[in-house]
This record gives structure tokens, sequence and C-alpha cells, in this order.
């Protein structure tokens, strides 16, 4: 079993038209951040649409939730909500977040996303990363801080090319 | 290994570690890749170190 294939997650989120937002450290890390993750971090569209779409990929990759022993499966309701859903599936941990940065969902997010190509041409929305930085100042938990002097000086390394 | 030189690169004329001890040149590299190549780099560290963890972890006795 692979434990860290984010790209084939995207890949295939991508390719069944799931609507959804790169967001936490594996969108600083698609911006050109040198840290690490070991779970990727999405915040989906919650239409009742996009949710069946969410639904039928997640079951293509086995996801339960990953704290639970009774392998219990994400379902519709988990999913419609604001929370968030904490995975594991066979390309490794995946967080499915109705929300981030308090209480802004898919919807408030896609004006501050960029696009990226994946080769093979598969499109996905990543959280921009002065937005990213922002969002972790508001968090201001001790991991977020940790990680903005990174963050701030890879957008500086960017924004000087 | 972490960088223990706080001066220049040859390349740029800016400093390869800042005041925050960010590795400067570590970043510069990552930026030539593309977003996949980024992303698969860091799935090929946590892929090995989580194949090491396990590995690693102690095995129950009965």
């Amino acid at each position: 079993m692979s434990r860290a294939q984010f790209a084939e997650i995207l890949r295939l989120f991508a390719a069944n038209d799931v609507e959804f937002v790169v967001v936490g450290m594996t969108a600083g890390i698609l911006h050109g951040a040198p840290v690490t993750t070991i779970d990727l971090d999405v915040v989906h569209r919650r239409s009742p649409q996009n949710v069946a779409r969410l639904l039928r990929v997640l079951g293509e990759l086995d996801a339960v939730y990953r704290h639970d022993p009774r392998q219990l499966r994400p379902e519709e309701s988990h999913l419609s909500g604001p929370g968030h859903q904490l995975l594991v599936t066979r390309f490794g941990d995946l967080d499915c977040l109705g929300t981030i940065d308090e209480g802004r969902g898919y919807e408030e997010l896609m004006p501050h996303t960029v696009e990226m190509r994946l080769s093979g041409g598969a499109a996905v929305r990543v959280l921009s990363l002065p937005a990213l930085i922002e969002a972790k100042e508001r968090a201001g938990r001790a991991k977020d801080l940790a990680a903005l002097p990174v963050l701030r000086a890879t957008l500086d390394e960017r924004e000087r090319r | 290994m972490p960088p223990t030189r706080a001066d220049a690169s040859p390349q740029t004329d800016r400093p390869d570690v800042d005041e925050n001890g960010v590795d400067r040149a570590q970043i510069r590299e990552m930026l030539r890749l593309t977003p996949e190549e980024r992303l698969r780099r860091v799935e090929a560290f946590v892929e090995a170190a989580l194949e090491i963890r396990e590995l690693n972890e102690p095995r129950s006795v009965r």
C-alpha cells in the first residue's frame, strides 16, 4: 500500500470533476516551499452533486476514517457539513475539509486560488501563497506560526524571480 | 544535513540562509521544479520516512 501519492489523489479528483481547493502545507509545497507533510488537505465544494462525485472517488480510493478502528467510510452527511473528515486512502492520508480559516468554504476560497497543471493536463485549484500565509497568521497556532518563516521566504523568492 | 553557511550563493549574491534560518537556496531549487515535481519530491521523502518508522516500531510480544 502506498502512503504518500498525493498527485494520484489529485489526478483522480480532477478526472472525476470533483470541485476542490488544495490547502495546507501541500499547497505550500506546490508553490515551492521546501517543507513536508504526511497528509493532503482539500476543501471541497459541498453541493449535493459535488459531494456525490467526491464520494465516488473516495470509494475508489478505499477511504476510511483513519482514527477509527471500525474502518468506517465517509457518507454524504459527513461531507455535506463544515467539519473535517480525516481519512486514510490507498494513496495516503487525505483530509476532506468542509471549511477552514474561520468558516471559509470552497466558494469563499475560490477567489484566492490559482490553477496548477499536473502532468497529463489535469488542472487543480490551489490556495494562493499569500492567502495561505494569511490563513496561517489568523490561525495563530504554534504549528501554523512555525511554518510562516518558510512560507514568507518562499513568497519573497517567488517575487524576486 | 542542515545548512551551515550564511554566505552568499555564487549565483545570486543573496544569502543562502536568511536571518530566520530559512534555507533560501533550497527554496530556489524547489522553484526550479514544476508543481508536480515538487510534490513528487515530498512524496518520496514521506514514503521513505514512513518505511523507516515502520521498520523500527516495537513489535508486540506475546
